[in-house]
């Protein structure tokens, strides 16, 4: 921390965040305070007075980004755009084997305690001695070695550094999005697990629950919230839906403000229902095919290579998923979410794997003797073993049900005995872990840069039978790409990031460990009859989702205020 | 007495069974409530996050240490927390359910047992008049719709439609729960439907029963003598004939009650109804294993209570079975 050690600041990506979030919300002194903002995240039979915001059954779809703020928001849609929340800028040690955070001065919890790096730190002890509470941090101990934060130490009230166990220029990513806790209340907190903190001390915009039922429940704002004049809404409001049907009459009624529900036809199903029915579906993480490569024919590369080939990914697209998802230029796993980490011509010669060409997909079966050796009509392994083989899929996801119908329809039209076979949520999921399948259909995690998710998908300490990570299962180990991720991660400089990760999207295409699929929509419905400031697609200032995990959905939140008719209306009442 | 004591012993073996089997019969399902919650937020959640629930839950040692750990606290009375609605205890969630399971269920049960009575009865008494030929046909088809028809077609039609009833819930949620006649007003109106689609149902079953059992009777002698000696029509139905068909429907009122907490799975699916079908459904699905096995310990144990009514009842009212009973 000595100027031996070249700090290089991260405080203009700050600056320009803050650019980013005025221009955001440009007509600020014309916003009205007021009104009340119904919002469904989630569906639940019954609300539960639970607000943990680690508590990932029923607090953390509330808490989080309403209540408890984190430390850093990553702005995904515009990389480099950041909304520095409780923190407001932080230096990687030129090491990297250090983070130091400065937090905003004059934060007050809501009970009026000030805010400080005590509270920081507080959170990362409490994740220490308690393995079982999730907050998320990668926290070296005995039982996880490979952790990447050694320790939190408090320099000044506003000042504290993460030690790192290695070097690393991505530990920001997994520290700035932390939420901090109360060391005041929560130090008194026996098993922070089962705690349900049912009266929030919080420092985020909305930390006051009123009237509270198994059936609706409201929270209000936080008078001390650090950002004057914010928020503009009074209150959240969240009734409570117990299913897509339940959810879907009343937003079709334009009963909801906020929602995020799969619909096939929105059209017809949501915007009819309402002129102030909007919707936007943009390109989220991707959906691919993971492969049992630990078995045949799924361990034969020309069989991936012609199984990628055989697909309709244009029919799939536009008929089988309703045309709401998009296309997926290469087939590396990921797409557009990452668009600008591309180099396309690095890729360009993998493309026709992702072209839609059932000829070349028999010649190369053919090539590779996997063709029909009993007699039964359908193509049999080099060894003579017959192949046959379940495509599975939970129930009710019709898009993904279609999707692999399509597929198991495409593998017969060139010889392969391909079988759909939809399975109850839960035992689809128990089969991941296992290695027990033959071939899943399976989403990616997206993360703030294409590392995050690539590391899970090529996480080797996860792949022993029984602890598989469900982003892992196509079970391929590939140093090289490990190689290049770790070196990913030992620089700051978003070229030499660019350049790593183009090895690894070259690995991905050339031994093909998933099949790529297309890129799902990522669900948002609003109706903006009472409010303003709404994300829309001509003005994408964050990611639009409401559900848990898009910490955006905080900043967006912020940005609403009630519309000036609207506002009369209330008035008039 | 005797008969009671053995009734009593196979009644508490049967609910020992039922116990173990709530254990296990959940369990043997694939999957766990954690992996349900990471399927159903497709991943936004971390592995360690699914770890650490799984230890929460307790459901990281073995199954015979979970099943030590739930009997321990079935002494204790407690049933556990509902990994739905975490931390609840899943005895909290199952009253309030059954509340609303209670009241829905149960005067659904008593209306269409008051009406179907009713029904059979002037049915039977005017045997072929107009009465009888309308709508003995017409209740015994509405028995055989199936409840999701019935539902769904009273919702579309009388709540999206001529929305003249709200499309579901238990009351309207911008009231505050209370003893209230705004609230009472609200509970009433929302029950409507529901209450209808359940009534619909299951007059025609009560209706039937009544009136096979009054026609048998209304041809035995001492009706023939009631009438020889010139009693009253209304005299006749009600205290000779009526009366004695109630006693068979009632030990089967007692059984239907028996069932009452199953709750109506599909019309409280239909009209989001907070009762414990619903729940029930959403907590397999979820894996919870809690209220699954705090349901079926209710179930088990008002089926079993109401089969030891129905079998008091039958020993008070049936001399015969309590001389056989006292010589054995």
């Amino acid at each position: 921390m000595k100027a031996t050690t070249k700090i290089k600041t991260q405080s203009l990506m700050a600056c320009l965040a803050l650019a980013a979030s005025v221009q955001a919300a440009e007509t600020d002194q014309n916003r009205i305070h007021g009104g009340e903002l119904v919002l469904a995240p989630t569906q639940t039979n019954a609300h539960v007075r639970n607000f943990n915001p680690y508590n990932f059954s029923v607090g953390a779809f509330y808490a989080q980004d309403f209540i408890y703020e984190p430390l850093w928001i990553y702005n995904i849609a515009h990389p480099g755009h950041d909304f520095p929340r409780l923190a407001v800028a932080f230096e990687t040690a030129d090491d990297l084997r250090s983070v130091t955070y400065h937090l905003r001065p004059g934060v007050k919890w809501s009970d009026g305690q000030p805010f400080s790096a005590d509270d920081v730190v507080f959170t990362f002890e409490l994740a220490k001695s308690h393995p079982a509470f999730p907050v998320g941090l990668d926290i070296q101990s005995d039982s996880n070695p490979n952790g990447l934060i050694v320790s939190m130490e408090k320099i000044d009230d506003l000042t504290f550094v993460a030690r790192l166990s290695k070097p690393s220029a991505l530990a920001h990513e997994h520290i700035g999005v932390m939420y901090p806790l109360p060391r005041h209340v929560w130090k008194d907190v026996r098993d922070p697990t089962t705690f349900a903190n049912p009266e929030p001390v919080a420092t985020g915009p909305f930390t006051e629950v009123r009237s509270f039922s198994m059936s609706q429940f409201k929270v209000c704002r936080n008078e001390k919230y650090w950002d004057a004049g914010k928020p503009y809404i009074d209150c959240l409001k969240f009734p409570q839906y117990s299913g897509n049907d339940q959810t879907m009459l009343a937003a079709r009624a334009g009963k909801i403000d906020w929602l995020g529900d799969g619909m096939s036809d929105p059209e017809k199903t949501y915007v009819n229902g309402d002129k102030h029915n909007k919707y936007w579906f943009p390109a989220g993480a991707n959906a691919n095919l993971h492969l049992n490569t630990r078995k045949a024919p799924f361990s034969s590369l020309p069989f991936r290579q012609a199984f990628s080939m055989a697909l309709n990914r244009r029919f799939i697209l536009d008929v089988a998923t309703f045309g709401l998802t998009t296309e997926t230029q290469f087939p590396i796993g990921t797409g557009e979410l990452y668009k600008e980490w591309y180099d396309a011509e690095a890729l360009q010669s993998y493309r026709y794997l992702m072209e839609y060409n059932p000829k070349r997909a028999k010649a190369l079966l053919d090539e590779n003797g996997f063709v029909d050796r009993d007699g039964d009509g359908w193509r049999d392994n080099p060894d003579g073993s017959p192949i046959e083989f379940k495509l599975a899929v939970p129930s009710g996801w019709s898009d993904w049900v279609n999707t692999m119908m399509t597929v198991s329809e495409n593998l017969r039209d060139i010889g392969v005995n391909a079988h759909l076979s939809t399975q109850d949520e839960s035992t689809w999921f128990a089969g991941t872990t296992q290695g027990d399948f033959d071939v899943y259909i399976m989403w990616t995690k997206p993360s703030a840069t294409p590392h995050g998710t690539y590391s899970l998908m090529f996480a080797t300490d996860g792949l022993a039978e029984g602890r598989r990570l469900e982003q892992n299962m196509h079970g391929m180990v590939i140093p090289e790409i490990n190689q290049a991720l770790d070196r990913f991660a030992q620089t700051q400089d978003r070229a030499e990031q660019k350049k790593w990760l183009t090895q690894v999207h070259k690995q991905v295409a050339e031994k093909l460990p998933v099949i790529t699929l297309f890129a799902n929509p990522d669900w948002y419905q609003y109706n903006d009859s009472r409010f303003q400031g709404w994300v829309t697609q001509d003005n994408p200032y964050v990611r639009p989702m409401l559900h848990l995990g898009v910490p955006e959905r905080g900043v967006h939140v912020l940005n609403l205020s009630l519309r000036k008719d609207a506002a009369a209306q209330v008035a008039r009442q | 007495m005797r008969f009671i004591l053995r009734r009593l012993g196979f009644y508490c073996a049967a609910f020992v069974v039922a116990l173990t089997l709530n254990f296990f019969i959940p369990r043997l399902m694939p999957g766990d409530p954690a992996a349900t919650l990471f399927v159903s937020l497709r991943g936004r959640m971390s592995q360690q996050s699914l770890d650490a629930m799984r230890a929460a839950y307790g459901l990281d040692g073995s199954l015979w240490d979970q099943f030590v750990a739930y009997v321990v606290r079935l002494l204790h009375g407690d049933l556990g927390v509902s990994t739905v609605n975490f931390p609840q205890p899943a005895s909290e969630m199952l009253l309030y359910a059954a509340g609303w399971t209670l009241f829905l269920v149960g005067v659904a049960t008593l209306l269409s047992f008051g009406v179907g009575i009713l029904f059979g009865m002037f049915a039977a008494w005017r045997r072929g008049s107009f009465f009888d030929t309308l709508f003995t046909p017409v209740n015994v088809m509405l028995n055989a719709f199936t409840p999701a028809v019935v539902a769904l077609l009273l919702l579309y039609g009388f709540a999206l439609q001529l929305q003249w009833f709200p499309l579901g819930r238990a009351y309207d949620i911008d009231l505050e729960p209370g003893l209230n006649m705004a609230f009472m007003g609200s509970v009433l109106y929302h029950s409507v439907l529901p209450l209808a689609s359940l009534v619909i149902i299951a007059i025609g079953g009560w209706h039937l029963s009544m009136r096979n059992t009054m026609i048998n009777l209304l041809n035995e002698d001492y009706i023939t003598l009631a009438r020889a000696k010139g009693l009253s029509g209304r005299r006749i139905l009600f205290r000779y004939a009526a009366r004695n068909a109630m006693l068979p429907q009632i030990t089967s009122l007692a059984l239907t009650f028996g069932f009452v907490l199953g709750g109506a799975l599909i019309t409280e699916v239909v009209f989001n109804y907070p009762g414990l079908g619903k729940f029930t459904l959403a907590a397999i699905e979820k894996r919870d294993y809690a209220f699954i096995q705090g349901q079926l310990l209710f179930l088990t144990f008002t089926v079993l209570l109401a089969n030891l009514i129905a079998d008091l009842l039958n020993l008070l009212l049936d001399p015969r079975l309590r001389d056989r009973s006292e010589l054995a």
